[in-house]
């Protein structure tokens, strides 16, 4: 069943001569149970994507229908609800409070997510596979690039979302956590039924999808 | 309140900056509405212990007590109930066997008229014959006790301090009172006066006789010399600290919040509420002025009581309570005007 699907969806930057069209007729669709991986150069629109498929942004025109609710209709207290409840964002880099412990970051989306989140032995699960259980008392400032990225994972896992939409979520990680995160999406994926949409240049998550695209100049192609 | 209580305890040094200047603007607040109700206060606290509702004074006085002198032809031709007094106000200096010469005010009073009568005593007794005066407090904290004789002015008569009160102070100066004709020696008059006005605790009290006017007590508290003037420089400078206060706490609270812009497109991009985070800024300003006016009332407490006698402080609760209260409006205000950033937080800015 598909839960997110772009529909002729074309996003511009910019009037007249300094006008850039970033994405042109794009269609897209993410199914539940199946990791989707985007490909493509830098600048070719892939975070620009990502941000529409998660209503950040609305597209210039087309239509983005998440979990069956056009998000063009959907009120922007509504849109965060929507993305509070459903959506996990992995961002790059800087998706951790900075004066909040690894512990205290999964106590804030407690504080603002009050069902529905993940159990304590499934955190603790979590925290094990991505080899970061130890780190829960340090703040993100203590962190190396890869156990903060991986702690980011955790933190847009721990909502219990329906659909992942990470961004370059492996840029900091050696080829061994590439296989532990690659493994975990695509568990995530056939175990419990999530649909991740993954916008990477990182080859070395081929191997976990189940769909690859390609981004170039604004175009979206199946790649496989 | 969570994030707010969290980010204060990481980031202490930063936070503990800005309580430490809202501690420090407050402190002054604190301290210079101190300053001005303790000389406001020892402006009138004479007045204010006589009860007065109006003073009788001859209307060509410009409402001044010292400059104002009732006939014993006007005089003769009242009858003074119970409620009423004579006064005689004469500016002396005081000279006696302890401390410096001391600045003070000498009011005569008819011993059998209400004044004289009620006045409470912190020891000693009465006026009750020739040459006794009773002095306020701070005599005594000058070191002059019962029985000490005081010298006024040029004059060689000799004095004795039959008694103490509290809280009489006039024009900055502590009182001395006496009888009458004291006072009516001390500014080398005749007896054809009998004083320098008359005050009455009966609100609507007049004399009938032309030549003398009768003031409301507010009326002639505000015309005391030099007590508007100083009022208004202090409501000024305490107005503008307020304002300035203002502005600084404003500012501060700008740049915090512009810091977190980034971090807030991240939380916003995670479906946090903008309301969770406007509630997140706004509450933690209430924390951080609440630190800063709770340790700013710790020293001033500390400093009125190490303060010398001398310095006129006094401390009036509701006119506090007003401070406080708008210290921590200014707070919110501070905060408030940041909210439209964060609202409007973009959360793709943060997305590459
Ligand atoms: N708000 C904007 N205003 C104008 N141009 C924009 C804006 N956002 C993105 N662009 C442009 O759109 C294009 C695609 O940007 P996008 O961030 O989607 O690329 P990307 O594929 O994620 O690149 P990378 O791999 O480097 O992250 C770029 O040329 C960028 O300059
Ligand atoms: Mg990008």
């Amino acid at each position: 069943m598909s839960v997110i699907e772009l529909t002729n969806v074309n996003k511009s930057f910019g009037v007249d001569t300094s006008k850039i069209d970033v994405l042109q007729n794009i269609n897209f669709s993410a199914q539940k149970g199946e990791v989707s991986l985007i490909v493509g150069p830098s600048g070719s629109g892939k975070s620009t994507f990502l941000t529409i498929a998660g209503g950040l942004q609305t597209p210039s025109s087309g239509q983005v229908v998440v979990e069956s609710e056009t998000m063009s209709q959907l009120s922007p207290k509504d849109r965060d609800a929507l993305r509070l409840r459903k959506i996990g964002f992995i961002l790059q880099a800087y998706n951790l409070v900075p004066y909040l412990t690894v512990a205290e970051q999964f106590q804030f989306v407690d504080r603002i997510k009050t069902q529905h989140n993940l159990s304590t032995s499934d955190l603790n699960a979590l925290l094990q596979d991505l080899d970061i259980a130890n780190l829960v008392k340090k703040y993100p400032s203590e962190l190396s690039g890869g156990q903060m990225q991986r702690v980011a994972i955790a933190r847009a896992l721990y909502p219990d979302p329906e659909i992942i939409l990470a961004d370059e979520p492996t840029a900091a990680l050696d080829s061994e956590r590439v296989a532990v995160v690659g493994q975990l999406f695509q568990d995530l994926a056939r175990q419990r039924d999530k649909a991740l949409v993954v916008v990477t240049h990182d080859m070395r998550l081929e191997k976990y999808a189940d769909h690859i695209y390609e981004i170039l100049d604004g175009r979206m192609k199946q790649a496989s | 309140m969570f994030l707010a209580l969290k980010e204060i305890k990481h980031e202490k040094l930063r936070y503990g900056l800005i309580i430490g200047m809202v501690l420090l603007i407050s402190y002054l607040v604190y301290i210079l509405s101190g300053l001005a109700f303790g000389l406001a206060q020892q402006n009138t606290q004479g007045v204010e212990s006589w009860g007065a509702e109006r003073i009788v004074l001859d209307k060509d006085a410009n409402t001044s007590l010292q400059q104002s002198l009732l006939t014993k032809s006007q005089t003769d031709k009242l009858t003074l109930s119970k409620n009423e007094s004579y006064v005689g106000q004469s500016s002396v200096v005081a000279k006696g066997a302890k401390a410096r010469n001391i600045s003070a005010q000498f009011i005569g009073l008819d011993t059998k008229q209400y004044i004289a009568q009620d006045m409470k005593l912190t020891s000693g007794h009465q006026v009750n014959g020739a040459n006794q005066v009773v002095v306020d407090s701070q005599f005594q904290q000058d070191g002059y006790k019962l029985g000490d004789t005081l010298k006024f002015n040029s004059k060689t008569q000799a004095y004795t301090i039959v008694g103490f009160t509290e809280n009489a102070k006039l024009n900055i100066a502590p009182i001395i009172y006496g009888n009458l004709s004291t006072w009516r020696t001390l500014k080398n008059l005749p007896d054809s006066f009998t004083a320098s006005g008359i005050v009455s605790k009966n609100a609507k009290y007049t004399s009938g006789i032309a030549q003398l006017k009768s003031y409301d007590v507010h009326t002639f508290i505000q015309a005391l010399p030099g007590y508007s003037a100083q009022n208004t420089t202090f409501t000024l400078m305490i107005g503008f600290l307020m304002v300035i206060s203002i502005v600084v706490i404003a500012v501060f609270l700008y740049i915090l919040t512009i810091q977190k812009l980034p971090n807030y497109a991240v939380l916003r991009a995670q479906g946090v509420p903008a309301k969770t985070l406007v509630q997140n800024t706004i509450s933690q300003a209430l924390l951080l002025v609440s630190g800063g006016l709770v340790l700013a009332i710790a020293l001033t407490a500390l400093t009125a009581s190490v303060l010398p006698m001398g310095v006129p402080i006094g401390f009036n609760l509701p006119l506090l309570a007003v401070i406080t209260v708008g210290i921590i409006l200014t707070g919110i205000l501070g905060a408030i005007i940041p909210v439209r950033l964060i609202l409007k937080v973009d959360p793709v800015s943060v997305i590459g």
